[in-house]
């Protein structure tokens, strides 16, 4: 602030000391925000190299590999989210409420850690993982640092797109009835999310995209019945809802 | 629940059917999943139904606000205090009427949420209230002294809606424009000195909020409203400089004929008010 300002300052009706004053006081209050921030995202950066090491260990699972290792591999990984997501509350808590005021900086990660999640869950049990369970895994507590619930929604939208893949992979190896449990599931996941009433957002289009991957299951479905490579025909289907 | 949704989606009740006759496991495992997203669907409807709400009392407090800096600007020489008074009255009433419906919805962690919902009229707000208070006193209108006057709006019950530093600046910024206008027309009504006032005022504010757009959350927003404020500077000091240069040649006339100063300052300054 040159002398030159200063005295036009003083020379002036309004009282630019308090002026001065009161932005000194925001500057002081936006670089303490902006020191959560970074080290949120540091944070993130952490978080992003966990998933990256989850990703490539749940990719083998397009080589064949047993359900039982890829879950083994993962583990390790989840653990480590699951202590990046404890440092991330312990950050949060020091300002209370403000939870969506930094949390674009990691809601990308937390959907594609739910996707994975999901993805895991569903080769292990066959079922979706619901919210709640998701948020167990990561060792989340609504109270304080919950999951958002459009997070893991766009989340399912994204481990919906893993699955076409999967289902190729898994016939090329010989599993025929694969691609029949897959597409009832994602038939039943698509259903469950016509029951949402969405906006014009990310997760409308996400969740648009999903008739894709289903149009995708489908079509293998019918490949593999049509040949009678599946060992239950598609006739019991019919039979059952005659 | 089963049958609600059924009802919302016949196709998924034969899906449930088909299944149920095939997997009687899988019956269960779908309900669930539907019952689950029931939940969801709860959520998500509360969220955007509470959305729409803030956005409506958002678009109030906007017009209301811009009714006030209408007022503060239809202030003559003459009647200053009594424009003035009325501007206050409107102010507070939006404050009373419009504003305080933010408070009971922006519980929490709703306040960050749903920020952008309602920061637009927040901020037009801003702008009106540092208007009035800087055509009264001459003084910037602190985020304190507004965050003071919400503290009693709303229940007791509830948290007071304060505003965050984000949207106070926001407003702040936007005070220029109007102040430039204000510099235009009380030039026009032969306020001369008036102008060199807020020149300075506006001044002050724009080099100290360009030390903190840095440090702003999101500062895109504000970046452009910077080259706003600029230009708005520069026009506010054009408009001091031709009356310090043609207004000199005028000076016998200021005080004889003021028809004639009042075309030389408007002349050319037309636009400004339009922009």
């Amino acid at each position: 602030m040159s002398t030159s300002t200063r005295a036009l300052s003083s020379s002036s009706s309004s009282s630019p000391l308090s002026i001065q004053n009161q932005f000194g006081d925001f500057h002081k209050q936006l670089e303490d925000s902006g020191v959560i921030r970074e080290r949120i995202q540091s944070l993130v950066r952490e978080m992003e190299r966990a998933i990256r090491l989850m990703q490539s260990s749940i990719i083998l699972i397009h080589q064949s590999l047993p359900v039982s290792e890829v879950l083994e591999k993962s583990r390790f990984q989840i653990d480590v989210l699951r202590e990046l997501y404890k440092r991330l509350c312990e950050i949060l808590s020091e300002c209370p409420g403000q939870y969506y005021r930094y949390h674009g900086d990691w809601k990308t990660e937390t959907q594609t850690v739910v996707s994975l999640l999901a993805f895991l869950h569903w080769l292990e049990t066959g079922n979706l993982l619901i919210h709640k369970e998701a948020e167990e895994k990561l060792g989340l507590d609504s109270s304080e640092f919950g999951l958002d619930i459009e997070d893991y929604l766009i989340g399912l939208c994204f481990m919906s797109n893993e699955l076409p893949r999967y289902v190729v992979n898994q016939v090329i190896s010989g599993d025929y009835d694969c691609p029949r449990e897959a597409l009832k599931f994602l038939k039943d996941l698509h259903s469950s999310f016509l029951v949402l009433n969405l906006r014009n957002d990310f997760l409308r289009r996400k969740f648009d995209g999903m008739k894709y991957d289903l149009k995708r299951l489908e079509e293998i479905d019918y490949d593999v019945n049509i040949r009678g490579l599946s060992a239950k025909k598609p006739k019991q289907d019919q039979d059952a809802e005659a | 629940m089963s049958s609600k949704s059924s009802r919302l989606h016949p196709h998924l009740e034969e899906a449930s059917i088909l299944i149920s006759a095939k997997k009687p496991r899988r019956v269960l495992n779908n309900c669930a999943m539907k019952e689950e997203f029931e939940k969801y669907a709860d959520y998500l409807n509360q969220l955007n139904d509470k959305r729409e709400r803030l956005v409506k009392a958002s678009r109030d407090v906007t017009i209301n606000s811009k009714k006030v800096i209408f007022q503060v600007h239809r202030m003559t020489k003459h009647d200053k205090g009594e424009v003035l008074e009325k501007a206050e009255k409107d102010l507070a009433a939006v404050t009373d009427q419009h504003v305080s419906k933010l408070v009971k919805e922006l519980q929490g962690t709703d306040f960050w949420k749903l920020r952008r919902a309602y920061s637009p009229g927040i901020q037009e707000y801003v702008e009106a209230a540092v208007l009035c208070k800087f055509c009264k006193n001459g003084t910037l209108l602190s985020l304190d002294e507004i965050n003071k006057s919400l503290l009693q709006l709303g229940d007791p019950s509830v948290e007071p809606l304060q505003i965050n530093i984000l949207d106070y600046l926001l407003g702040v910024g936007d005070v220029t424009g109007e102040l430039m206008r204000l510099a235009t027309i009380r030039t026009s009504d032969g306020e001369l000195e008036y102008a060199e006032t807020i020149c300075r005022f506006v001044r002050d504010i724009y080099r100290e909020l360009t030390l903190l757009v840095p440090d702003m959350d999101d500062n895109s927003e504000m970046k452009k409203k910077m080259e706003t404020m600029l230009q708005s500077v520069m026009k506010i000091e054009n408009n001091c400089y031709k009356l310090r240069v043609r207004g000199s040649e005028f000076i016998p006339m200021r005080t004889l004929n003021c028809e004639v100063k009042v075309s030389i300052v408007t002349h050319g300054e037309d636009k400004n008010l339009d922009s």
